[in-house]
């Protein structure tokens, strides 16, 4: 199958302060990765740096998206191009109500991809079928974005937002951090519901508990700025049971 | 209530509402090129209630003098204000509100919108005479800049003399929030569309003090033509 995403020796920095120091990782379609690692070794950084966020610094290296250079491109051309940034933490935005945040966000993306916009019939149509599958309240959609929601409804939000968007690569910043074991199910559900063959996505967590429900192709562990081990989906369980210091110690 | 609507106000302007009574005011300046100064003198008397929300959207020189005086119990006044001045426009609001007597309440809030080399000044002052029991009184102004070379200027300022009372007053001058804007981005919207969708967020406040829903709406799309003309 073909790379949808190539990252070569990728370094990245803040200020003087280099933190991905040489990142390689192929992604395939149709696959799911896992990045797990201990706090401060990389992991929302790498989100970052492919969103765009310009907050950091490329240094060296190269990704290859879909054929492009992903690193070429800005915020909302990589959005155009079909990937997609689950945040961590969820930005609130008061007097932009979610439905006109979704409508513009909506017909941009289907205008750079040559498509009419949805007329409102068509579009509130797709945002409730969207909003159930996040057990999402329709009282939700006049609110402003992320505006007094509480933390399980603010990620419940993102993956509303990645199912409304169908990204082909979609990146989950630790979408599971402050999720009870419902809301937990909820996202877990929303992500399999997406997944299909050509698309792809990275899940960040630090957590097993939600690679239980999102079952990965392979994990990647992330340490100080490297990825020092890949394994199959059995690797989550045992850094449940031991930690990092063990493979940490074999990578030293 | 009615709505009653001043476009662009010439010469000296009164209000005064007698005891008991209601009024909405909506006062929208948005010739471009004019120059006005205007003075305001309104008066409440007791339980009379004024909302007035003052939309300064284009101009070359606007200047508003707001004389405030609440003269009866239970007089309540709530004031809005929303400046958009970009260009070399100048655009004031200068405002004494007096609590001359117990048990009132007034609210102002004045946001502005400051893009190329324009100037905002927002000169506001509650003064509670020592008379003036539980009064309540709060006022905020809050500035966004558009561009390195706006300015805005302004002067928060309470005068309390009555032991009794809730008051406050506060100023923010600030710049578009980045994170709000990298997660626009992020979802594909256009940095330009972006900005623009932050500064109608920014307006709606004062918008959402205007409770005809229809006015609200024309007044919401006036607005946002005036700021793609200022981006």
């Amino acid at each position: 199958m073909n790379t949808l995403l190539k990252i070569e020796n990728l370094h990245a920095s803040v200020g003087e302060k280099e933190i991905l120091r040489g990142i390689n990782l192929d992604i395939r379609a149709g696959e799911v990765h896992a990045i797990m690692g201990p706090n401060g070794s990389g992991k929302s950084t790498l989100s970052a740096v492919l969103a765009g966020r310009e907050t950091f610094t490329v240094t060296d290296g190269s990704v290859t998206y879909d054929g492009r250079d992903l690193l070429a491109l800005k915020p909302e051309e990589r959005a155009w191009a079909g990937v997609f940034l689950g945040f961590q933490y969820p930005v609130e935005i008061p007097g932009v109500s979610n439905v006109n945040f979704m409508k513009a966000a909506v017909n941009e993306q289907r205008k750079q991809r040559g498509l009419e916009p949805l007329n409102a019939a068509q579009f509130l149509k797709l945002m409730r079928e969207k909003m159930a599958l996040v057990e999402m309240d329709s009282s939700f959609s006049s609110r402003g974005v992320n505006v007094g929601f509480s933390g399980g409804e603010k990620k419940r939000n993102e993956i509303f937002q990645m199912a409304m968007l169908e990204p082909r690569l979609a990146i989950l910043d630790e979408t599971d951090s402050g999720l009870d074991v419902d809301a937990l199910r909820i996202v877990a559900t929303g992500v399999n519901q997406l997944r299909r063959p050509d698309n792809a996505f990275i899940v960040i967590t630090h957590y097993q508990r939600l690679l239980d429900y999102i079952v990965p192709d392979v994990i990647h562990v992330l340490y100080k700025g490297r990825i020092i081990k890949t394994a199959g989906k059995e690797l989550a369980l045992e850094i449940e049971q031991k930690g990092y210091d063990w493979i940490i110690q074999e990578s030293e | 209530m009615e709505l009653r609507l001043i476009h662009h106000p010439e010469g000296p302007q009164r209000i005064a509402l007698e005891a008991g009574t209601a009024a909405e005011y909506l006062v929208l300046q948005d010739a471009a090129g004019a120059t006005s100064a205007t003075d305001w003198e309104i008066q409440l008397a007791e339980g009379a209630r004024l909302q007035m929300v003052f939309l300064s959207l284009d101009g070359d020189t606007l200047r508003n003098c707001l004389r405030v005086s609440l003269q009866g119990r239970h007089a309540s006044c709530d004031l809005a204000g929303l400046c958009l001045a970009d260009g070399t426009q100048r655009m004031d609001y200068d405002i004494v509100l007096m609590h001359e007597v117990p048990q009132c309440h007034s609210t102002q809030l004045f946001k502005n919108i400051v893009g190329g080399q324009a100037v905002t000044r927002f000169d506001g002052l509650i003064k509670v005479v020592p008379d003036a029991q539980q009064t309540e009184a709060y006022q905020a102004n809050h500035n966004l800049l558009t561009t390195e070379t706006a300015k805005a200027f302004t002067k928060p300022q309470l005068e309390i003399y009555a032991d009794d009372v809730k008051c406050s007053h506060g100023a923010t001058i600030g710049r578009l929030n980045p994170d709000e804007l990298f997660y626009l981005r992020s979802r594909g919207i256009p940095e330009k569309e972006a900005r623009l969708l932050q500064q109608l967020a920014f307006c709606y406040e004062v918008l959402e003090k205007i409770s005809a829903a229809e006015m609200r709406e024309d007044l919401r799309q006036k607005i946002e033509e005036r700021l793609r003309k200022m981006a």
